[in-house]
């Protein structure tokens, strides 16, 4: 029997939302007689069970690792031992942080057909097709895994819509021997740590981006933020310059504006990263003076034009 | 002690680019290539080792697997302070894919024997994020990837460093060395390469190899050594922005609006 | 009377052992003098040599013309330089006097027998050296009422470089120099006088010295007071004996250290005056054939004509006063430049062997450094180059530096990434090079590729007039306005990089060449016969710099170039637009190339009316865009320089329009019209637009895309 095997991926006692879009993936991909195994990897693998069952869900694998947190080594020795249980041709892993330090390691060993970043994922006479992006997302690229009995795919996270509804899986205990971790973890460090508000709960943001060009025009879209009743948030360029703290920084590796409803991009331009934490956001207006910027593609609204004197204008309707 | 990195000459596509008949790639007109942002930041990092440590002798040594026309990049390493520069081809790796270039990347580290093996988390053009981690694949080497922070001495037995997560969360952690680690942007701020440097450099040898100069036969290269196939490129359908309409004040007064209606006030 | 009896007795009444004695302490300071110039030489020459200075008729001509003339001296500061005329000639003639007194009493007389300072000549020699006395002092009091009284700002040495509790802030010792110099002269010159006077009552007995007592009236004047104080023939005696020597040991000691005090700016300043190049700024030194390092880090990098510009600078404080960072608040002054470096030199360089190399360093915020904040706040606006009365040249050290910081790495990010941006893709923007001429497709008529047709005037766009879209529409305005003169013109489309003058001046040397290189293979192989700009920048360096590396042009910059097609009449003036205007001269048209004046002609020839700004011409106010600046953030909360020239401009009554004629100042007085708040009151127009108006170029114009 077939199977498609999704690893779920955790982080300090919480399960990474992800996995539930993975596991939906696996849903609509499934064939005909195809189990979808969801695979848990942990010290206490056993207290993600019931966030993982979810309907499509068929069985639920744990496999338990001798440390808490992730550890490539574990990671690739307990993905491998699920392999060789469950024989999938499709294995889905998140394209995370955690799975960049190890899923390549475990596709080059064991010669898995192996694409990262995957969007799209469909099957053309039994065999997967697979989609990406390619030269900085202005293309797509479509590849295929000839010859692959077991194709590992790392998926982007947003592509694909989470099922709410629960079920009661199989759970089974996968007894993976000698599982050691190569790395010691020590801490974690939290970057917004510090008084400012978490933009990760407030409505409506309205952030700047490299079209801001100097520190010195921070303050007027400050005043403008205050003006509107906007928290004022930004791309990373505008933290990583100091400009603003790095708590104030939305995108892949700065918050995702998970409360938000309206989202104004100024200057933005709409790199991948950025977008990761917002292009789900409802409504979503982007100014931009270049009208081929990516983010014309995620925004319900544009605007073609300078920051500035959209700044302006929109002051006077609020003046 | 020797710091191998590997590095890419990214490609960035010119306006208007053309998709190439077989429909598998973009035409090679529209290319404009240049060092991998990725790689600035893991060949500062090296030379920042190397620089922290006058009294041990540190040797910073770059390689890429690609054709001659990535010579420049390598240059430009040369420029900011490499010691030495490798690059291997032959028309059979065309085709590879990261974990075929892993394979010729960990074939040149064999040969090297580095104490630690760099590249960048991904490239500028493709973003796999998985060529630098897939060498320790290869390798049997420890390995960690998205490093924003790293604390090593040369010749040590384990390296502290931090991994920087998703929201703005990062995690400490050692990890034993020999390893091979992904370098994230903004763990330093690369030097410059003047144009004088990099014309200077330019005296400085490029060794070029070929891949049975490495131990690979023609199986581990190219598409045969891949564990994936390009069938296909092609512009996506491209989701658009409705433009509001009229001059700066008719489009600011359509954006208060909407402003106002999701605001309530 | 014997003419041979209208003399006087030297050393009269000396006794021997008195005049040897005298003849020793001469020995000794002019044996001190030769000695300070042996060394300040020998430190000069411990820099390399300068391959562009020209020891010609020419030259020296200019020099000596310069000097005698004190041109660059009355320049906006008119009474201190008739001032220092007066001094200078007042010296000079004393001195002169002196040295023929000399001449016949230690050579042609003891030689020779031979005579002449006798008689009718005796005489007028006396009037002279009177007035050259009067001279000498009245200069020197002028000099003290307006250090004293006046306090113009620009004597001011506070230095924005350094903090107040860094060990040079203090600039008490130049100050201490200053007035002793001035008043060791003031009190040789009336000391002159009294001895003259004195002289006068001690000899009054004898008609040759009392009878022509009025060829040396103010001596004489001198006489009559010291009687009316109550000296008679022995107290004069004894005065006199006093005042020879005190007047005497004074000159001498004051000649004895001209090489080692400010005094010796009478010969830098000569020197450098003479040796100045005619194009310090606009044509900056190419790297020497094979010299593998570039830009200056120690002293000893420097030209030699460069340490004695160090030497020749009198901290009169112009450039100090014209500079746009300073004027700004910005941590930069040329003078202080100057004289840090000065500092540096003379504790480094006047030593028998030279220092070990740390100590010649250049760079640093140590005493005698210069900071990177501090050549990196500069616009190479030239202004201080301009105004300098002695010729320093502060540019080219700063661009040398500058190139040292740029091998280094050290710069403004931002900086650092437009400069990779611009190898990338040929220009700031970081656009494609295909989009280059992309400008031009909205207009009606096809714009010729140059590359591929042969044209009459080759047009060189550059990067802000190409990608700025403010600036696009200045660059569809001239296409308009020489397609209706019938001007047979092409660009080269995306054959055309930036013409690399800003990213000389960042001291980026190796790019510079790069770009130039392009550029000049991609003119060189199109068909034309001369080059037109609206760009000054472009123009500065295709007119100046590209020569020497092989693109000889002859080029224009647009205001000269439409200038003559209306006096041609290809072009006619149909609507005369009666604003009142001030006219902003560009750096890089104006002061580098002396371009003050097509673009009053056409504003006069469209009917404006022009109120000048009082900082215009080789006075005007950078924009602040220049030197890499615009490339760089300003410091958030200072003033901009284009901000304190909005507000000059608004000091102008009924002020309509600033007009400029450069993208960079449009694109930064249009941004600080808006910050200065002066929006309503007038407008900034670039001058092709108004010309467009005024010529009445109506064409139809392509729905122009988004």
């Amino acid at each position: 029997m077939s199977s498609i095997l999704v690893i779920a991926e955790h982080r300090r006692g919480e399960l990474r939302p992800v996995s539930l879009e993975l596991v939906a993936a696996a849903n609509e991909l499934r064939g005909a007689g195809e189990q979808v195994v969801v695979g848990l990897i942990g010290k206490h693998a056993h207290a993600f069970v019931a966030a993982v069952s979810k309907q499509g869900v068929d069985e639920i694998a744990t496999v338990t690792a001798p440390v808490e947190d992730f550890d490539p080594d574990v990671s690739e020795a307990a993905v491998r031992a699920l392999i060789a249980k469950y024989s999938p041709s499709l294995v889905l892993i998140p394209h995370s942080v955690d799975s960049y330090g190890y899923v390549a390691v475990l596709a080059a060993k064991d010669q898995l057909g192996f694409a990262t970043d995957v969007y799209k994922i469909a099957r053309e006479d039994g065999a997967w097709v697979a989609t990406r992006g390619g030269y900085g997302q202005k293309v797509a690229v479509e590849l295929d895994f000839p010859g692959r009995s077991c194709v590992c795919l790392a998926v982007r996270s947003g592509s694909y819509k989470p099922n709410e509804e629960n079920a009661s899986p199989t759970v089974t205990t996968v007894d993976v021997p000698s599982l050691q971790a190569s790395t010691t973890p020590l801490e974690y460090v939290e970057v917004s740590a510090g008084g400012d508000v978490d933009i990760t709960t407030v409505p409506f943001i309205m952030s700047v981006g490299r079209g801001l060009g100097d520190e010195a025009n921070l303050s007027r879209f400050k005043e403008l933020a205050d003006q509107v009743g906007a928290t004022l948030c930004c791309s990373r360029p505008i933290a990583d310059s100091g400009w603003l703290p790095k708590s104030r920084q939305v995108g892949q590796s700065g918050k995702t504006a998970s409360a938000c409803k309206l989202y104004i991009a100024m200057g933005i331009s709409g790199a991948i990263q950025h977008l990761a934490g917002m292009k789900h956001v409802e409504t979503i207006i982007a100014v931009n003076t270049d009208p081929q910027a990516s983010i014309f593609n995620v925004a319900k609204y544009g605007i073609v034009g300078d920051i500035f004197e959209v700044a302006d204008a929109l002051e006077q309707e609020f003046s | 002690m020797k710091i191998l990195i590997a590095i890419k000459q990214a490609i960035a596509l010119d306006e208007d680019f053309e998709i190439r008949a077989d429909g598998r790639d973009i035409e090679e007109d529209f290319f404009l290539p240049d060092l991998n942002e990725w790689d600035e930041y893991s060949l500062e990092e090296a030379m920042l080792i190397k620089e922290r440590h006058v009294d041990t002798s540190v040797e910073v040594v770059c390689v890429t697997i690609a054709p001659d026309s990535a010579d420049e990049a390598l240059r430009k390493c040369l420029a900011k302070g490499a010691d030495r520069a490798i690059r291997v081809w032959d028309d059979a790796m065309e085709g590879s894919d990261p974990v075929a270039i892993a394979r010729a990347l960990a074939a040149v580290a064999k040969k090297e024997a580095p104490d630690l093996f760099f590249a960048g988390v991904q490239s500028s053009d493709h973003a796999h994020g998985a060529t630098g981690i897939a060498v320790a694949g290869f390798l049997g080497w420890a390995h960690s990837a998205v490093v924003a922070r790293l604390d090593y001495a040369p010749g040590a037995k384990e390296a502290v460093l931090k991994r920087e997560l998703e929201g703005g969360l990062s995690q400490e952690l050692r990890v034993p060395c020999p390893a091979v680690l992904t370098i994230q942007l903004g763990i330093n701020k690369p030097r410059y390469a003047s144009l004088r440097g990099m014309k200077l450099a330019a005296a400085k040898p490029i060794e070029t190899l070929e891949s049975s100069d490495i131990g690979l036969s023609t199986n581990d290269c190219g598409e045969t050594g891949s564990l994936s196939r390009v069938r296909r490129m092609y512009v996506p359908e491209k989701q658009r922005a409705q433009i509001l309409a009229g001059d700066i004040a008719a489009q600011a007064k359509a954006l208060a609006a909407i402003i106002r209606e999701a605001t309530g006030g | 009377m014997d003419p041979h009896e209208l003399t006087r007795i030297l050393f009269q009444d000396f006794p021997s052992w008195e005049v040897s004695f005298f003849y020793l302490v001469g020995f000794a300071a002019i044996g001190s003098f030769i000695y300070g110039v042996y060394r300040e030489v020998r430190k000069y020459l411990r820099g390399v040599p300068d391959a562009r200075v020209v020891w010609d008729y020419a030259h020296i001509k200019q020099g000596m013309i310069a000097i005698a003339t004190h041109r660059t001296l009355v320049r906006r500061d008119p009474y201190a330089g008739i001032a220092h005329r007066a001094i200078f000639y007042g010296f000079g003639v004393l001195f002169i006097g002196t040295s023929i007194i000399t001449l016949e009493y230690d050579i042609t007389n003891r030689l020779f027998g031979l005579k002449y300072w006798y008689g009718d000549f005796y005489l007028w020699f006396k009037l002279a050296m009177n007035i050259a006395g009067v001279s000498l002092v009245g200069g020197l009091i002028y000099m003290m009422v307006r250090r004293g009284w006046i306090k113009p700002p620009k004597l001011d040495y506070a230095r924005p470089d350094r903090a107040p509790d860094a060990p040079d802030y203090d600039r008490s010792n130049y100050r201490i120099e200053d007035w002793l110099f001035l008043w060791i002269l003031v009190i040789i010159g009336v000391s002159g006088f009294v001895l003259s006077g004195a002289r006068m009552i001690w000899l009054a007995d004898r008609p040759e010295v009392w009878d022509i007592r009025w060829w040396s009236p103010v001596g004489a004047l001198f006489a009559y007071a010291l009687r009316a104080l109550g000296l008679n023939a022995e107290g004069a005696v004894i005065l006199r004996q006093l005042i020879w020597w005190s007047h005497g040991a004074l000159a001498l000691t004051l000649i004895s250290l001209i090489p080692y005090t400010k005094a010796k700016h009478i010969f830098t300043a000569i020197v450098s005056l003479v040796v100045r190049d005619p194009l310090p700024a606009q044509r900056l030194p190419k790297v020497p054939e094979g010299q593998e390092q570039i830009g200056y880090r120690f002293l000893t990098d420097m030209s030699w004509k460069q340490l004695l510009h160090l030497d020749a600078c009198t901290k009169c404080g112009r450039c100090h006063e014209a500079c746009p960072a300073r004027t700004t608040g910005g941590p930069l002054s040329p003078r202080d430049v100057i004289l840090s470096l000065r500092e540096l030199a003379n504790s480094a360089l006047e030593y028998s062997a030279v220092p070990e190399q740390s100590k010649l360093a250049m760079h640093g915020t140590g005493v005698g450094q210069v900071s990177s904040e501090t050549l990196w706040a500069c616009r190479t606006c030239m202004a201080c180059v301009e105004i300098c009365p002695v010729a320093v040249e502060h540019v080219p050290i700063i661009v040398q530096m500058r190139r040292a910081l740029v091998e280094e790495g050290d710069m403004d990010p931002l900086l650092q990434k437009t400069l990779q941006t611009i190898h990338k893709s040929g220009n700031s923007f970081g656009e494609s090079r295909r989009k280059r001429g992309g400008w031009a497709k909205v207009l009606p008529f096809p714009v010729k590729d140059a590359r591929k047709e042969p044209v009459d005037v080759l047009w060189f766009v550059g990067d802000y007039a190409s990608f700025d879209p403010r600036n696009q529409k200045v660059s569809q305005a001239f296409a308009r306005l020489m397609h209706a003169a019938g001007i047979d013109f092409g660009i080269l489309y995306d054959g055309e990089s930036n013409a690399g003058n800003d990213i000389r001046r960042v001291g980026e040397e190796g790019l510079y060449e790069h770009l130039a290189e392009s550029n000049i293979s991609a003119m060189q192989s199109a068909d034309f016969n001369r080059v037109v700009t609206t760009d000054p920048h472009s123009f500065n360096t295709i007119k100046n710099e590209y020569p020497d590396f092989g693109g000889q042009f002859e080029i224009e910059h647009y205001t000269s170039f439409v200038m003559n097609l209306i006096e041609e009449g290809c072009l006619t003036v149909k609507k005369q637009l009666g604003h009142r205007v001030t006219f902003h001269d560009p750096c890089h048209l104006g002061r580098f190339n002396k371009g003050y004046d097509a673009p009053r002609k056409l504003l006069e020839a469209i009917g404006c009316e022009l109120v000048e700004m009082k900082r215009c011409k080789d006075n005007s106010f950078c924009c602040g865009a220049g030197g890499g600046r615009i490339w760089v953030p300003d410091p958030v909360g200072s003033e901009k320089p284009a901000q304190n020239r909005m507000r000059e401009a608004a000091t102008i009554e009924g002020l309509e329009v600033y007009v400029v004629s450069c993208p960079k100042d449009l694109t930064m007085f249009e941004d600080a019209l808006k910050t200065t708040g002066y929006e309503g009151k007038f407008v900034v127009r670039e001058l092709l637009e108004m010309l467009e108006e005024a010529l009445e170029i109506n064409l139809v114009e392509a729905e122009v895309t988004a």
